[in-house]
């Protein structure tokens, strides 16, 4: 009776927020005050897969969801937002029936890192996905280790998981376990033989502590490498990037699928990989799934091209606090060879808790940004002078950079006659102020 | 005039490269020539060769494992400090200058012994924050974050005065060590590129002609602190 009300009560809320166009947490949050251990009372579906990590899960579930629902199974997941577990309970109550029996085929969760431990308590994932550990939300998440041990309470011994093979940290989550299966990527062409990265988290072994050497980097420390003293090296893969041309937009898995990229990043083909990579755990043949990821394009709204004027431009959502993100969206912009103007924005830090902190611009790679594909660097926002600041420090020509504290100077500025393409670089937390000034293409 | 940026690939968690960057644009503007080193856990170092040392934060682990390596310089590092030379710590670096630190499984190790401090981590707890410290050798506060799980206890020769944000101990107001021109702060990231005033502060301590700071340090750092102030009165 108590799971039967708690249910209801959960979806109720829940359509009733859908009305209102109110968040997702609330009715988990009241349910789970209404019945503590609801989420260990319902009957799940036999897979459970889980997908945390600092960068590209929301991206990753998304495209999981994606390619399995085109297969014919029917999946619950969680969309963005709404990763914690207030957020998860919502969502697997909602896909419950009144008897408390999950029913589709596939419980699909995208969970925060810090929140995993408590998420997973009651909902033991089958599968597990950890795509990367980056710098990410310090000024939350303390530090990669630090995440990774909190990380380490949310694994079960009976969880498979599903690891990236490239990212050191990562892989020590497969330390003293059997059931592991490691996706990543062969030697690229767009690799290259030294760091490119203003610091290197792979310079100390994650295990032992000694100094690691790279054969290959992918990018930032994400690559190929092994300990000089303990013998902790890059795992082999069961599941492979062979193959990559960023220029022409595609990518090869396996040595036998190619396909298309609508977003021409290494990150993209990261989150790729991983979802590939669970749909053939579930069982899904090779081929189909390239096919359903041909040319896929993301519906999450992180990538949105614009017009302005007379000119075109493409807005990458990037996290502030996180500068692997920013140099994603920065080697994008870097490698556009018809000549781009860019815009990078930081006025709120984050939209989700205070904080002045902008000691990330530090560690993102603004360097890429010193080429002749490269033609005027806007600045904008509360922390206008930070930014600047940094790029006095970038070795980049400083009659390229103009700075405005407010960004409707800045977009008004920009809304002239020259011709380049514009890539504007910023965080959910700003994006809307920029979106606001801007045509949004359909 | 050389200086120093020590374990700076292992001990810069939070872009804290930038501290030496500031100071060594500050001495050039000043006319020194500087030249800026960077050694790590392994080099050949000789703390007196230089006229200035930085070190940044580590992961709890990364800190223990510098610890055992800094150690071996305990003594040079005393006469340097001594002198009267600058010494720049951030984040958790300056917990090895005490006592001892004793981890999150119980583990002790022991410090360099260059105070009396101890200190004790936990691995349930992040305590982050934004911070206003003051110093009484500055005119105006320090903004910064504060980024640590430990808490020290025994210091006699305090830093700073919190006015926003943690200090060595829960409840404490004091913050950091200072020993003759020793600063340990648990301040993470570019602290002297975000506080032009400590930033010229250290310079004076290096060079007679302290050049004025550079502008969009002053604006960033006045925008900081009109931002933290509001939070903090709105918090009050």
């Amino acid at each position: 009776m108590k799971v039967f009300l708690t249910i209801l009560i959960c979806k109720l809320l829940r359509f009733v927020g859908g009305l209102v166009g109110k968040g997702s947490s609330l009715p988990g949050q009241v349910a789970l005050r209404l019945c503590p251990d609801i989420l260990s009372r319902v009957k799940l579906p036999p897979y459970i897969i889980a997908v945390t990590g600092s960068n590209g899960k929301t991206s990753t579930v998304e495209m999981i969801a994606h390619i399995l629902q085109k297969n014919g199974k029917s999946v619950s997941w969680n969309r963005e937002g709404s990763n914690q577990i207030e957020g998860v309970t919502t969502m697997v109550l909602g896909s419950a029936t009144l008897g408390g029996r999950v029913k589709s085929d596939i419980l699909l969760i995208e969970s925060d890192e810090r929140f995993a431990r408590y998420t997973f308590r009651y909902i033991k994932p089958t599968h597990y996905v950890i795509t990367n550990l980056y710098r990410d939300q310090l000024t939350r998440n303390g530090h990669p280790e630090w995440v990774y041990d909190a990380l380490l309470d949310s694994i079960y011994d009976e969880t498979q998981l599903i690891l990236n093979a490239d990212d050191p940290l990562v892989s020590c989550f497969a330390q003293g376990r059997k059931n592991v299966v490691y996706f990543g990527a062969d030697k690229l062409s767009s690799d290259t033989q030294t760091l490119d990265s203003v610091y290197n988290d792979g310079a100390y072994c994650p295990v032992c502590k000694k100094p690691m050497t790279y054969t290959t980097y992918h990018y930032n420390h994400i690559g190929h490498y092994a300990c000089t003293s303990c013998g902790y090296h890059r795992h082999d893969t069961a599941y492979t990037i062979t193959a990559v041309d960023l220029a022409a937009g595609t990518m090869e898995i396996d040595g036998r699928y190619t396909i298309s990229l609508a977003l021409k990043s290494l990150y993209n083909i990261y989150n790729i990989l991983s979802a590939y990579t669970v749909a053939r755990i579930v069982g899904i043949d090779g081929g189909k799934v390239a096919s359903d990821m041909n040319d896929y394009v993301l519906k999450n709204g992180r990538v949105i091209t614009f017009t302005l004027g007379n000119r075109k431009g493409t807005l990458l959502t990037s996290k502030h606090e996180n500068s692997i993100s920013y140099d994603q969206s920065i080697r994008v912009a870097s490698a556009y060879e018809q000549g781009c103007d860019v815009m990078f924005i930081v006025d709120a830090v984050s939209r989700k808790y205070f904080t002045s902190d902008v000691s990330w611009l530090w560690d993102i790679d603004f360097e890429m940004l010193n080429n002749d594909n490269i033609h005027e660097i806007i600045l904008a926002g509360k922390y206008v002078n930070d930014l600047a600041l940094r790029f006095q420090y970038s070795g980049i020509p400083q009659d390229k950079i103009k700075s405005f504290e407010e960004i409707e100077n800045a977009v008004d500025y920009m809304n002239n006659d020259r011709s380049e393409y514009i890539y504007a670089i910023t965080c959910f937390s700003d994006k809307g102020k920029f979106l606001a000034k801007v045509k949004e293409d359909a | 005039m050389k200086i120093l940026h020590y374990y700076h690939d292992i001990m810069n968690l939070y872009g804290e490269y930038a501290n030496v960057l500031a100071l060594q644009d500050m001495l050039t503007r000043a006319g020194e020539e500087v030249v800026l080193e960077k050694k790590t856990i392994g080099d050949s170092v000789k703390l007196q060769d230089y006229e200035f040392i930085y070190i940044g934060s580590g992961t709890e682990r990364n800190q223990k494992v510098v610890l055992e390596d800094f150690r071996l310089h305990a003594g040079e590092l005393r006469s340097f400090i001594e002198s009267g030379k600058p010494v720049l710590m951030t984040g958790n670096s300056f917990e090895m200058l005490g006592k001892t630190l004793t981890d999150c499984s119980g583990k002790t190790y022991s410090g360099l012994g260059l105070m009396d401090f101890t200190v004790t981590e936990q691995n349930k707890t992040r305590n982050t924050t934004d911070a206003i410290l003051s110093a009484d050798f500055l005119e105006k506060p320090l903004v910064g974050f504060i980024n640590k799980c430990s808490t020290i206890s025994g210091v006699t020769n305090p830093l700073f005065s919190v006015k926003m944000g943690f200090g060595n101990q829960t409840g404490y107001r004091h913050e950091g060590v200072r020993m003759k021109n020793l600063f340990g702060t648990h301040l993470t990231g570019p602290v002297l590129m975000k506080n032009p005033e400590f930033l010229t502060y250290i310079t004076s301590l290096l060079t007679k002609n302290v050049p004025a700071v550079n502008p969009l340090q002053q604006n960033g750092y006045e925008i900081t602190l009109r931002e933290l102030t509001k939070r903090m009165n709105e918090a009050e």
